[in-house]
């Protein structure tokens, strides 16, 4: 079990020191993941000046804006990755090592974090210099709490999913291509998740962002509770519960979607 | 002339069917059909809500003219910006490190700057019937007013064409720039449509943004796009800045620009290629 | 110590067997066809016994197709059986394969895994973490091992700019730098110029040599390469082992015949009925127009049946350029027994 934990932790290490080192060495991804995304988010932004929206709405498409590189990051950073992996021949090297799978992404994941992050905050802090958005913590650990919860939680899903890379190729690809904008709709990424009505909303909090956008906005803009779905507390609940069961489920569907392609013949065929 | 005319017709040709493979033969029709129609609806639907959330709690639009008509035509025509850029520029990523090919279509006779036009084709095809799906779901269901016996069909159908051949271009010229760049195409690919998104006047009137995004704006070919098809559809002009400007007047700008547009992504497309092919590039691996 | 069956260990007796398989079998289901009513299946191994000895440099022989790679993905825990059982090291692949990756490492011929961002060394260090190195033993066996390949130099390169030779290198050394107890060679050689592919073999036999308790499995469509490396050597054809012994036991099978090579001049001719003729055991025939030469190869059953070969010859109008009488290789063998060249099948 101890060999298995180190075992384990070095090759989360190796994998992240790729995508870190990676960085260092093709600067190219400065543009593309800093000063773009931010004009992306400006143009929702401009919609609810265009449509003299209130203040806080403003402050909601810069949040949703910084919480969308994490999206990003996770389908296409991290759960499709197995795709480019078997693609790339490296896949079933992987696959044969005596490591969980989970590691594997885990090290893709900490290592697409450091972009993510940097994403993150130049749209946070230059669209909220830029637009000049007010923000009223109430809650600072609450707020950090339903930060990290809701991380755990999205990159969790983001396991789950990629383990559909596992057996398929193009059409899960698609399928991911397919979730990108539903999940921006339904995770509220540029309005509060209660306006598409307690229905809608319920189900929409099986997506983790969801239920994090909305705890974070409740507990940084003053007009932020009366726009939330739920209480802070039951969304950190919520969250938790999200967190161990996307953990959870990813480790058998990874398994699972492991064990079919084995038997399919289909885990390491290339273009399918 | 006329050889190279055919041999160009037939890398278009060639590489349309190829692109078209690639994009559907992944699922059965039906799914694929859903799968087309699905996502331009749900990035629609994320405005709708936006608009709908300030329009329920009674604010009025801060400029005339500004209604949901705009947005989402605008957007509905927006489509084919982010669809076809992504068509054209992901070729060169998808051909050289996920099939490995783009060397050899290299070295062939094949012009590559047809062959990442047709490429693009696809993606056209698959988005004109996302667009029509978009705006007929718009008018069934959200009540978008268009009288289509008023919509001038010719025209729209020139304007949108001209309007493809300019985001072709520029398809063209993100591809080049994705020659010399690491496995990062698709989000430089995403950025720059992002960018387009803020300064085409597609979802909100370009008059809210500050005065030097403006002027961005107006020497953006694709501005004068979007607000032709909105005109030639509604029959209104629905962006105050351009409301002093004839439907003939913004035409001719629009053809020009794109005109100016295709030599300069020739220019630039040849320019990348020849440092590509300086630093040996065209079969190299990036993806990590 | 002994293991219950059910949690996929086996008695003593087959821990001594660092492979072993029992009835193996492995199909693949085709996409149904529009004209056909079912889907059809393609069998890829089918009733494979093998067994490999503990420090045993093990051959699988075969042309393409022939089901080697399918075997070795079975065993590498990639591919699951159909039916049978697959052990390595006495662990049974489908009940416990994370106990048998911790013994394990592959290498196939023509890979391009990796990551062209990082140097050779890097990437050599990245594997090996997914095996639990401790890094200061991993950077000694890659400096060992770069220097004994000849990559030294080459360390810090990024392997985007290496040549398909050095590449392959690099890769065989990903092998080895897990230090397993059985590593899978999977043509590695394939592609590689002479020189290089000389120092591949030469590197894999003394690995085997100088650890006695190592085991390889290599899988080739080269003879010579199974003739020069492999203790014993599987022939395998269609899915089926056809033969399995040690190669100089294995040329003996053809001891009392007699193998002859003739060239006449590239001809259209169909040589059929010359397997009909008497004394003809079995041939094969390879055309090679670039010399403008066909080249037949007889296994006959004595010295006698020769004169009967060059009669047909004649009357059948083509001219005898050469004619030799050979010892039997490893080729011959293949051919004896599945009744075709290696090189016209491929």
């Amino acid at each position: 079990m101890k060999t298995d934990l180190k075992t384990n932790l070095k090759s989360i290490w190796a994998r992240a020191y790729v995508r870190i080192v990676g960085a260092n060495r093709e600067p190219s991804w400065i543009l593309s993941e800093t000063v773009l995304p931010l004009l992306n988010t400006a143009a929702f932004v401009y919609v609810y000046k265009a449509l003299n929206a209130p203040e806080e709405y403003i402050g909601f498409v810069i949040l949703g804006g910084a919480m969308t590189a994490y999206w990003m990051n996770v389908l296409w950073s991290m759960a499709s990755q197995f795709y480019w992996e078997k693609e790339m021949g490296n896949l079933e090297l992987y696959l044969i090592a005596p490591i969980s799978r989970m590691s594997i992404l885990l090290g893709m994941a900490i290592g697409g974090i450091f972009y993510a992050t940097l994403r993150a905050l130049v749209v946070f802090i230059f669209g909220s210099l830029l637009f000049q958005v007010n923000f009223i913590i109430s809650g600072v650990w609450e707020l950090f709490l339903i930060f990290i919860l809701t991380m755990i939680a999205l990159y969790g899903m983001g396991m789950f999913f990629a383990s559909m890379f596992m057996l398929w190729g193009r059409e899960a690809w698609h399928t991911s291509n397919l979730f990108q904008e539903p999940i921006y709709l339904l995770g509220g990424f540029f309005f509060p998740v209660k306006t598409l009505g307690y229905t809608v909303a319920m189900f929409a909090s099986a997506i983790p962002i969801s239920l994090g956008l909305d705890g974070m906005r409740q507990l940084s803009f003053k007009a932020g509770k009366t726009l939330g779905f739920l209480d802070v507390k039951i969304e950190i609940l919520l969250l938790l519960g999200l967190s161990i069961f996307y953990i959870w489920i990813s480790h058998y569907a990874l398994l699972f979607m492991e064990n079919l392609g084995k038997k399919q013949g289909r885990l390491t065929l290339k273009w399918q | 002339m006329n050889q190279n005319f055919s041999a160009h017709t037939k890398t278009l040709k060639l590489a349309s069917w190829l692109g078209w493979k690639m994009e559907s033969n992944w699922a059965d029709w039906w799914i694929f059909a859903v799968y087309s129609v699905v996502r331009p609806l749900a990035s629609s639907m994320i405005l709708v809500v936006m608009y709908w959330v300030i329009a329920k709690s009674g604010n009025n639009p801060a400029m005339a003219g500004y209604n949901l008509t705009f947005m989402y035509l605008g957007n509905a025509f927006f489509m084919f910006v982010g669809n076809v850029l992504y068509g054209v520029a992901w070729t060169i990523h998808e051909d050289r490190e996920h099939y490995q090919m783009l060397k050899y279509i290299f070295i062939s006779p094949a012009k590559m700057y047809f062959y990442l036009f047709g490429r693009g084709t696809a993606k056209l095809f698959i988005t004109v019937f996302a667009v029509i799906a978009t705006i007929a779901f718009g008018m069934l269901v959200l009540k978008i007013q268009i009288d289509l016996a008023t919509v001038n069909y010719p025209m729209l159908v020139l304007v949108t064409g001209i309007g493809l051949l300019g985001i072709a271009a520029l398809g063209v010229i993100l591809a080049a720039v994705s020659m010399v760049t690491a496995h990062h195409s698709f989000y430089l690919t995403e950025g720059v449509a992002g960018l387009f998104f803020l300064v085409s006047g597609a979802i909100f009137p370009i008059e809210v943004l500050p005065g030097w995004l403006q002027k961005i704006s107006l020497i953006n070919p694709l501005t004068y796009w979007i607000e032709l098809a909105r005109r030639y559809i509604t029959g209104e002009r629905m962006c105050q800045v351009l409301s002093g400007i004839s439907n003939w007047e913004l035409f001719f700008i629009l053809t020009l620009s794109t005109l100016i547009l295709v030599y300069l992504s020739v220019i630039i497309y040849r320019f990348f290629e020849h440092v590509a092919v300086q630093r040996g590039l065209i079969d190299r691996l990036t993806n990590f | 110590m002994a293991y219950p069956k059910s949690h996929g260990f086996l008695t003593d007796k087959k821990m001594n067997y660092a492979i072993e398989t029992l009835k193996l079998n492995r199909t693949f289901k085709i996409k149904k066809a529009k004209d056909k009513p079912a889907p059809s299946f393609i069998t890829a191994l089918e009733e494979v016994n093998l067994t490999l000895n503990k420090g045993e440099l093990f051959g699988l022989l075969g042309p393409n197709g022939a089901g080697k790679t399918t075997l070795i993905k079975i065993l590498c825990t990639l591919l699951l059986p159909t039916s049978g059982t697959a052990l390595v090291d006495g662990i049974d692949v489908v009940k416990n394969p994370a106990l048998v990756r911790r013994r394990i490492n592959m290498v196939s011929g023509g890979e391009h895994s990796g990551y062209g961002i990082l140097n050779v060394r890097e990437n050599l260090w990245m594997f090996s973490q997914f095996y639990g190195v401790p890094k200061k033993i991993a950077y000694e066996r890659i400096d060992t091992l770069l220097k004994l390949f000849g990559l030294e130099e080459f360390a810090r390169t990024r392997i985007g700019k290496l040549s398909t030779g050095m590449r392959q290198k690099m890769n065989v050394i990903r092998g080895f730098v897990s230090d397993p107890e059985i590593l899978f060679f999977d043509e590695p050689t394939l592609g590689l110029d002479v020189q290089i592919a000389r120092e591949v073999r030469k590197y894999i036999l003394n690995w085997v040599k100088n650890n006695s308790k190592k085991t390889v499995l290599l899988t080739t469509h080269y003879m010579a390469e199974a003739d020069e490396l492999c203790d014993r050597i599987a022939i395998i054809d269609h899915g089926k082992v056809i033969a399995c012994d040690t190669p100089s036991n294995l040329k003996r099978l053809l001891r009392k015949e007699t193998i002859v090579h003739i060239e006449i001049n590239l001809t259209d001719e169909n040589f059929e009925h010359f397997s009909r003729l008497p004394g003809v055991k079995t041939f094969a025939l390879e055309h090679k127009h670039n010399i403008g030469r066909t080249e037949l190869k007889f296994i006959l059953e004595n010295d006698s049946a020769i004169s009967q070969v060059t009669q047909a010859l004649s009357s059948n109008g083509s001219k005898i350029i050469s004619l030799s009488k050979t010892d039997p290789s490893l080729e011959d063998v293949f051919v004896a027994l599945v009744g075709r060249s290696l090189e016209s099948e491929n």
